[in-house]
C-alpha cells in the first residue's frame, strides 16, 4: 500500500509528461484524478493503520545496493500515518486550486507531482539513504515551481529558499554518513540504527546536525528567513504545499532522525532547543504583526506555530510530543486554507497589501469565512484543531519548561492581535470603490476550502481517532527516549 | 650503447624548447607545433624507459603509440579551429582572440 | 427528566447553531424560529433540571473526550444550584431578546446569521454555566467571546463597529492569557482540570499557598478582563457598536457576568487567599466608582447603561472580594433581569428616534412611548436600589457583607457608588423621558410594536419581583440559604437597620435630588460641576484618558516592539546574516575573475608555473 502511495504522484508525473501540453484539460484531469486516488489511499493508510498495535506497520522492504545495506525500506508509524493523511489532502486541495493556473500548465504539474513523491517517500521511508533521497526530492522541484510560477521577488526567493534548504541537507547528509559509519553495521535501515546505542559524546555532537540540519526546513529561529520570501514569491497552491507540508518534513525529520537515534543527545541539548523553540514562537508572532503583506503574515505566522511544534517536541514529555504531532498536522491544513484563501484575493485583486485592502466580506464573503476559520484556528479558538494542539503543547511544557509554556500563552495572545486586525483591515469596513467589480471565490475553490475547514472542525471537536494514532507514535518515541512508563 | 640520462635529457631539452614556444609565441598555429615538441619529448621518455628498464614489457611503447594517436586527432581538431579563427578574424594572434574573459 | 438531562441545555443551542449557520436561508424565517425554538425548548428544560436540583441535590456527569500520554480531558459537567441560577438567568434573558430580535432585526440583510450567532452564544454560554473542569471553562469562555466579537462586529461594515469588536475580544483574550495559565498553574500542581478535585487538594492543604494565590491572581485577571472591570473595561462601552438586543443579552446579562460566575464558582480557592481577595474587593470598588463617574457624563443611552453596567459589575466584585459570594451572584441575576429591561427598552427607544442616540436630541418620550417608560422605571429604580424592587434587595446584601467583612470605610464608600448610581439614573430618565422633546426625531417617535413590548413586559416582572426570592416564604428559606458557599453557612436575607436606612435614604434622595438638578438647569451636565471642577469634567468626558494610554501603549510599546523584531529580522537575519554571505560570495567572484585574461599564454604561464610548483614541493618533500 505505501508503495502505491509513493508511486502515485510519480505515475502522474510520468503520465503528465507524455501528455501533450496542448490539451491542458487533460493535463488538470490526471492531475485531480491521481490526486483523488493519493487522498484515497492516504486516508486508507490513516485508517488501516492499526493503533492498539502501534510499531511501524504496512512494512514491505526491497534490496537495492547491497554492498552498502541501501533498501527500499518503507513502513508508517502513529506519526507518519498522520502526516500521510496531512498530505494526501493538502495534494488534493492544491491541485483543485491550481485549476486556473495557465501558463506552462504541463510542467507546473509534472513538478508538483515529483515534489509529493518525494513527501511521500519521505514520511514512509524506514531507510535513511531513502529518507534523505526523498527529502531533496521534494526540496529541488522547489526552485523551479517558484522561480518560474511564482510572483514578487520570485527568483530571489526561490534561491533563498532552495540554498537554505540545501545548506540544511548538507548537514543531515554529513550526520547520517557519520551514523553509518559510527554504527558500522553496514545498514541504513532505521529500525536496525535505532536498537544501537551511540556513544553519548557523538551523540551529543552529532544531535545538533540533525537539529539544525532538519529544523532548517521546519523554519526554526534564526535559519527562517527563507520562509517569509520563499512563501510570498511561490504560487498558491506550492505555498500551501509547502508551509502545509514541507515544513513538516523538516518537523518530522527531527522526530524521525534526530531523536530516535540520539536520545541522549536530545536531552543533552533540550534547553537550547526549547529556548529557540520558544524564541521562534514570540518572534514569530511580533514579526508578523509589522507585516503588511498578507503572505508575510501568514509566513511569520507559520514560524510561530512551528515554533509551538518544536517547543512541542522538545518538552520531550508525551503530552507535549502528542500535542506538537497534532499541531503539526493541524498547522499543515490551517496553513493551507490561508494560502488558498490568500492566492484567492491575489487573483482577484493583485494586491496583498492590507492596506488597500478592505471589505472584502461585502464581495468574497465566502472568502471570508474560510480565512475567519483559519485564523480562528491560529489563535486557538477551542472548536477548531488549533486549540487541542495548542493545550497539549502548554501542558507539557508547563510539566518541563513553565516559563516556555507562559511564552507560547502570550504569543497565542499576540496571535489574536495579528489576526484580528488582519480581518478587521482586509474583510470588514466598507468596501473600497476599486474592488467593487470582484468575484467571490469560486465553487471549486470553496470545495477545496470547505474540505480543510471540516477537518479543522473534526480534529477540534472530536481529536480522539487522530490523537489515538499520533499517541501510539509518540509513546514509541518517548520509550526510545527513557521517559515513558 | 648510449647511457638513459642523454635520452632523458634529450628529451629535458625538447620539452622545455616545447615549453618555451607555447608560452612565447603568438601564432596559433607555432603554438600547436610547440605543444606536439612537448608530447613526443614524453614519447622519448616513454620509449626510454621501456627500452632501458623494462625491455620485456612494451607498456611504455603502448603508451607512446597512443599518445601519438591522439595528438594527431588533437592536431586536427585544433587546425580546424585555427582555419575556422582566420576565416573570421583573417589572423592566427592568440593574444587577440581573448573573448572568453571576465 | 432531571438533571441528567441538563446537557441538552447547551446541546439543542448548538444543534441550533450548526443548522441555521448551514442552512438558514431556506428554513423558514431564515432559521430564527429554529433558534428562537431551541432556547424556548432550553428554557423549558431548565425547569425541569431545577425541580430535580431542588429536590435532589447537586449532581454530576462527565465523559472522557480525549486523552494523550497521561492526561485525560474530560468533559465535565456540574448541576449544582449555582449553575442553576445561571442557566435560568441565560435561558429567560436570550430567549427574550430573541424574541425581541425577531421585530427589531426585521429586514437586515444578515437576518438568520444573527440568529445562528446567538445559538451559538447561548450554547457556549450554557456550557459555561454547567462546567466542572476548568480546561472545558476554558473552551466555553472563548466560544462566548467569539460569539460576542463575531455579534459586536454583526455590522462589519462598520468601521467603529469593526474596531470595537477587535478591541473587545484582544482586551478580553489578555485577560485569557492570565486565565489560561492560571490554569495550567493549577494544573501543574494538582495534574487535573476537575474542579471538585482541585477544590479537595486545596481544602486538604495539598496544594502551595504560593501556587494558590498565583492562580487565583490569574483567574481574576482573566474574570477582569471578561467582566469589563478596571483596567479592562474599555472594551465595554465601545461593544455597545453592535445591535442593541446583543448588548442587552451579551454586554448586560450574562457574558460580562462570567467573570464574577468565574470568582464564585472557584470561591473555594478564593477564600484560601485572602490577599487575593482583598484586591478583588480592591478593583471591584474601583470600577464602581469610575463606571458610575463616567456613566454620569455620557451622552449615548447605551454608552450610559454600559458604564452602568461596569459599575454594577464592580458592586459584585466589590461582594465577592467581601466574602459575599451570595450576595454577589444575587446582584448578577437581578442585575441581569433589570439591566436587560433597560437595554431593550433602549433599543426600543433608538427604534422609536431612527437609531438616533444622543439623550441630547431625546426629552419628552414618557407620553410618547408609555410601555417604554413604564419599563425604563422599573428598571431605573431597580438599578438605583429603591425598595421594593429587585435591586434594592441584592445591593442590600452586597453593601451588608462589604459592612460585614470590610468593615465602614468601606461600606462608606460602597454607599458613595450607590449614590452616584441613583444620580445618573435620574439623570438618564430625566433627559430621555421628562421635560420637552429637543429634536424633531423625538417629537415624532411612536411606541414600538408589540413584537418589541411583549419580551420588554415579561422581564419587567423578575426585574420588579426578584426581591422576593431574597426573602424566606413557605418552605424556601430565601436566596441566602439556596446558595450556599461552603465553608460559610446559610445566611437568610435580613433588614439589618445600619443598611437598609442609609442605603435606600441615600439612594431615595440622591434620584430626588438628581431630578430636581436636571429640571432646573436641563443640561447634559450639572451646571455647578461645570463652573467649580471643569477638570473633574474634562477627565471624564475623555474617559480619564484610559483609552488614551491603551491606544499609546499599543503605539508606541506593542508595535513599536513588533516593527524592530520585523526590522531585526530584515536587517540583522536577513541582510547581514542571510544576504551578506551571498554578496561575500559575489565579490570574492568579482575579485578573482581578473585572472581569467582569455589569453591563453597566461592561462599556459598558470600551467606551468604551478606543475612546477607542485614538482618543486614533491621533490622537496620527497
Amino acid at each position: 500500500m505505501l508503495l502505491i502511495l509513493v508511486t502515485v504522484p510519480a505515475t502522474a508525473a510520468g503520465v503528465i509528461l507524455v501528455i501533450p501540453s496542448s490539451r491542458p484539460g487533460a493535463i488538470k484531469g490526471t492531475a485531480l484524478l491521481f490526486a483523488t486516488v493519493g487522498l484515497a489511499f492516504s486516508v486508507m493508510t490513516f485508517v488501516a493503520y492499526d493503533h492498539a498495535e502501534a510499531g511501524f506497520q504496512f512494512q514491505r522492504q526491497w534490496q537495492w545496493i547491497e554492498s552498502l545495506g541501501v533498501t527500499v525500506h518503507f513502513g508508517v508509524d502513529g506519526i507518519s500515518a498522520i502526516m500521510v493523511l496531512l498530505t494526501g489532502i493538502v495534494m488534493f486541495t492544491g491541485v483543485v486550486m491550481s485549476w486556473s493556473i495557465e501558463k506552462r500548465l504541463k510542467e507546473y504539474f509534472f513538478l508538483f507531482m515529483i515534489l509529493l513523491t518525494g513527501v511521500y517517500g519521505t514520511f514512509v521511508s524506514l531507510d535513511l539513504f531513502f529518507l534523505f533521497f526523498f527529502y531533496e526530492l521534494a526540496v529541488l522541484p522547489m526552485y523551479l515551481l517558484i522561480a518560474v510560477w511564482g510572483s514578487t521577488r520570485k527568483e530571489y526567493g526561490a534561491l533563498k529558499l532552495v540554498l537554505y534548504l540545501v545548506g540544511g541537507s548538507v548537514l543531515v547528509w554529513i550526520a547520517l554518513i557519520a551514523v553509518y559509519a559510527e554504527a558500522s553495521l553496514g545498514t541504513f535501515n532505521l529500525l536496525a540504527l535505532q536498537e544501537v546505542e551511540f556513544a553519548k559524546d557523538f551523540q551529543n555532537i552529532f544531535f545538533p546536525l540533525f537539529l539544525i540540519g532538519f529544523g532548517v526546513l521546519a523554519g526554526l529561529w534564526p535559519f527562517h528567513t527563507w520562509s517569509p520570501d520563499g512563501h510570498a514569491a511561490a504560487p498558491t497552491a506550492v505555498s500551501m504545499l509547502h508551509a502545509g507540508v514541507l515544513m513538516k518534513l523538516g518537523a518530522y525529520g527531527i522526530i524521525r532522525v534526530g531523536m530516535t537515534l540520539f536520545p541522549e543527545g536530545v536531552a543533552h541539548w533540550q534547553v537550547l532547543f526549547i529556548s529557540l523553540a520558544t524564541v521562534n514562537v514570540v518572534y514569530g508572532s511580533l514579526a508578523a504583526m509589522a507585516q503588511r503583506d498578507l503572505k508575510y503574515i501568514v509566513a511569520y505566522s507559520s514560524v510561530a506555530h512551528m515554533g509551538l511544534v518544536l517547543m512541542g517536541l522538545a518538552t520531550l514529555e508525551r503530552t507535549g510530543m502528542s500535542g506538537a504531532v497534532l499541531q503539526m498536522f493541524s498547522h499543515g491544513i490551517m496553513t493551507a486554507l490561508f494560502f488558498a484563501v490568500v492566492g484567492i484575493i491575489y487573483d482577484r485583486t493583485h494586491t496583498r497589501d492590507i492596506d488597500l485592502l478592505q471589505g472584502l466580506s461585502k464581495r468574497m464573503g465566502l472568502a471570508a469565512v474560510l480565512f475567519i476559520f483559519a485564523g480562528l484556528t491560529s489563535l486557538g479558538m477551542p472548536g477548531l484543531s488549533g486549540f487541542v494542539a495548542e493545550v497539549l503543547v502548554f501542558v507539557g511544557a508547563f510539566r518541563t519548561f513553565p516559563v516556555a509554556g507562559v511564552f507560547g500563552v502570550i504569543a497565542a495572545m499576540l496571535t489574536a492581535v495579528y489576526i484580528l486586525r488582519l480581518i478587521a483591515k482586509v474583510f470588514y469596513g466598507p468596501l473600497d470603490d476599486r474592488w467593487q467589480g470582484i468575484q467571490d471565490a469560486a465553487r471549486h475553490e470553496v470545495f477545496a476550502g470547505a474540505l480543510l475547514v471540516i477537518m479543522l472542525v473534526l480534529v477540534g471537536v472530536y481529536p480522539t481517532p487522530f490523537l489515538d494514532v499520533i499517541n501510539s507514535g509518540v509513546d514509541t518515541l518517548a520509550a526510545g527516549l527513557g521517559v515513558g512508563e | 650503447m648510449i647511457e638513459l640520462e642523454y635520452v632523458l635529457f634529450l628529451s629535458a631539452v625538447l620539452f622545455s624548447l616545447g615549453l618555451f614556444g607555447v608560452l612565447a609565441r603568438r601564432n596559433a598555429v607555432m603554438i600547436l607545433l610547440a605543444i606536439e615538441l612537448m608530447l613526443n619529448a614524453v614519447n622519448i621518455n616513454l620509449v626510454a624507459f621501456t627500452v632501458y628498464l623494462s625491455p620485456d614489457l612494451l607498456v611504455g611503447i603502448i603508451f607512446a603509440i597512443f599518445i601519438i594517436t591522439v595528438a594527431a586527432a588533437e592536431l586536427a581538431l585544433a587546425l580546424a579551429i585555427v582555419l575556422r579563427l582566420y576565416r573570421t578574424r583573417s589572423s592566427v594572434n592568440v593574444d587577440e582572440v581573448n573573448l572568453m574573459r571576465w | 427528566m432531571g438533571m441528567e438531562w441538563a446537557w441538552l441545555l447547551p446541546a439543542v443551542c448548538t444543534g441550533a447553531f450548526v443548522v441555521v449557520a448551514a442552512l438558514g436561508r431556506w428554513l423558514p424565517g431564515r432559521g430564527s424560529l429554529l433558534a428562537i425554538g431551541a432556547i424556548g425548548t432550553a428554557f423549558v428544560l431548565f425547569w425541569f433540571v431545577m425541580a430535580d436540583v431542588v429536590g435532589n441535590g447537586p449532581g454530576s456527569f462527565s465523559r472522557a473526550w480525549f486523552d494523550s500520554g497521561d492526561l485525560t480531558v474530560r468533559l465535565g459537567m456540574r448541576v449544582d444550584k449555582l449553575a442553576i441560577v445561571m442557566l435560568g438567568l441565560v435561558s429567560a434573558v436570550s430567549l427574550a431578546v430573541q424574541v425581541y430580535s425577531l421585530r427589531y432585526m426585521r429586514g437586515d440583510p444578515r437576518f438568520g446569521w444573527y440568529f445562528a450567532l446567538h445559538s451559538l452564544f447561548a450554547a457556549s454560554m450554557l456550557a459555561l454555566v454547567l462546567a466542572d473542569n476548568l480546561l472545558v471553562f476554558y473552551i466555553t469562555w472563548e466560544l462566548v467571546g467569539l460569539g460576542s466579537y463575531l455579534l459586536i462586529g454583526f455590522w462589519w461594515e462598520r468601521r467603529s463597529a469593526s474596531e470595537a469588536a477587535k478591541k473587545a475580544f484582544i482586551t478580553t483574550r489578555i485577560g485569557d492569557v492570565a486565565l489560561l495559565i492560571g490554569i495550567l498553574v493549577l494544573f501543574k500542581a494538582t495534574g487535573t482540570f476537575e474542579l471538585s478535585q482541585i477544590f479537595a487538594m486545596a481544602q486538604a492543604g495539598e496544594i502551595s499557598q504560593t501556587t494558590i494565590n498565583l492562580s487565583t491572581v490569574l483567574i481574576f485577571i482573566g474574570a477582569a478582563g471578561k467582566s469589563a472591570q478596571f483596567p479592562f473595561h474599555v472594551w465595554l462601552p465601545d461593544a455597545m457598536e453592535g445591535p442593541t438586543p446583543v448588548s442587552a443579552l451579551i454586554h448586560a446579562a450574562t457574558m460580562v457576568a462570567a467573570g464574577v460566575y468565574l470568582v464564585a464558582r472557584m470561591a473555594p480557592l478564593f477564600v484560601l487567599a485572602p490577599g487575593v481577595l482583598d484586591l478583588v474587593a480592591f478593583i471591584g470598588l474601583t470600577t464602581v466608582f469610575i463606571g458610575a463617574a463616567l456613566a454620569m457624563v455620557q451622552t449615548d443611552i447605551k454608552r450610559i447603561l454600559a458604564y452602568s453596567t461596569i459599575s454594577q459589575l464592580g458592586f459584585m466584585m466589590l461582594a465577592l472580594g467581601s466574602l459575599g459570594f451570595t450576595a454577589a451572584i444575587f446582584h448578577l441575576l437581578a442585575h441581569g433581569f433589570f439591566k436587560a429591561l433597560l437595554f431593550l427598552g433602549a433599543g426600543s427607544i433608538i427604534h422609536a428616534m431612527h437609531e438616533r442616540q444622543d439623550i441630547r436630541e431625546m426629552g419628552g418620550l414618557r407620553s410618547r412611548l408609555p410601555a417604554t417608560w413604564v419599563a425604563f422605571v422599573i428598571a431605573g429604580l431597580a438599578l438605583a436600589g429603591i425598595f421594593p424592587l429587585s435591586g434594592f434587595f441584592s445591593k442590600d446584601d452586597v453593601l451588608f457583607s462589604v459592612l460585614d467583612n470590610r468593615g465602614v470605610v468601606w461600606f462608606a464608600a460602597g454607599l458613595i457608588g450607590s449614590v452616584l448610581t441613583a444620580l445618573y439614573v435620574a439623570r438618564l430618565l430625566y433627559l430621555v423621558f421628562l421635560g420637552e422633546p429637543r429634536s424633531q426625531a423625538a417629537r415624532e417617535a411612536r411606541e414600538a410594536p408589540l413584537g418589541m413590548t411583549l419580551p420588554v413586559m415579561a422581564l419587567m416582572a423578575p426585574a420588579a419581583g426578584l426581591g422576593l426570592l431574597a426573602l424566606a416564604w413557605g418552605d424556601y428559606d430565601g436566596f441566602g440559604s439556596f446558595l450556599v458557599f461552603l465553608p460559610f453557612g446559610s445566611r437568610p436575607f435580613e433588614f439589618h437597620g445600619a443598611v437598609f436606612w442609609p442605603s435606600l435614604a441615600l439612594a431615595f434622595s440622591a434620584f430626588l435630588m438628581g431630578l430636581s438638578m436636571y429640571r432646573q438647569t436641563g443640561g447634559v451636565a450639572p451646571a455647578l460641576v461645570r463652573r467649580r471642577i471643569p477638570w473633574l469634567l474634562t477627565a471624564l468626558d475623555n474617559k480619564l484618558y484610559l483609552d488614551h494610554v491603551y491606544q499609546w501603549t499599543v503605539d508606541h510599546v506593542v508595535l513599536v516592539g513588533s516593527r524592530l523584531v520585523a526590522l531585526f529580522d530584515r536587517a540583522v537575519v536577513n541582510d547581514a546574516g542571510v544576504d551578506a554571505t551571498g554578496r561575500a560570495t559575489r565579490w570574492s567572484g568579482l575579485v578573482l575573475r581578473y585572472h581569467e585574461t582569455g589569453l591563453v599564454s597566461t592561462y599556459m604561464l598558470t600551467i606551468a608555473v604551478t606543475a612546477m610548483v607542485i614538482v618543486l614541493i614533491v621533490i622537496t618533500t620527497g
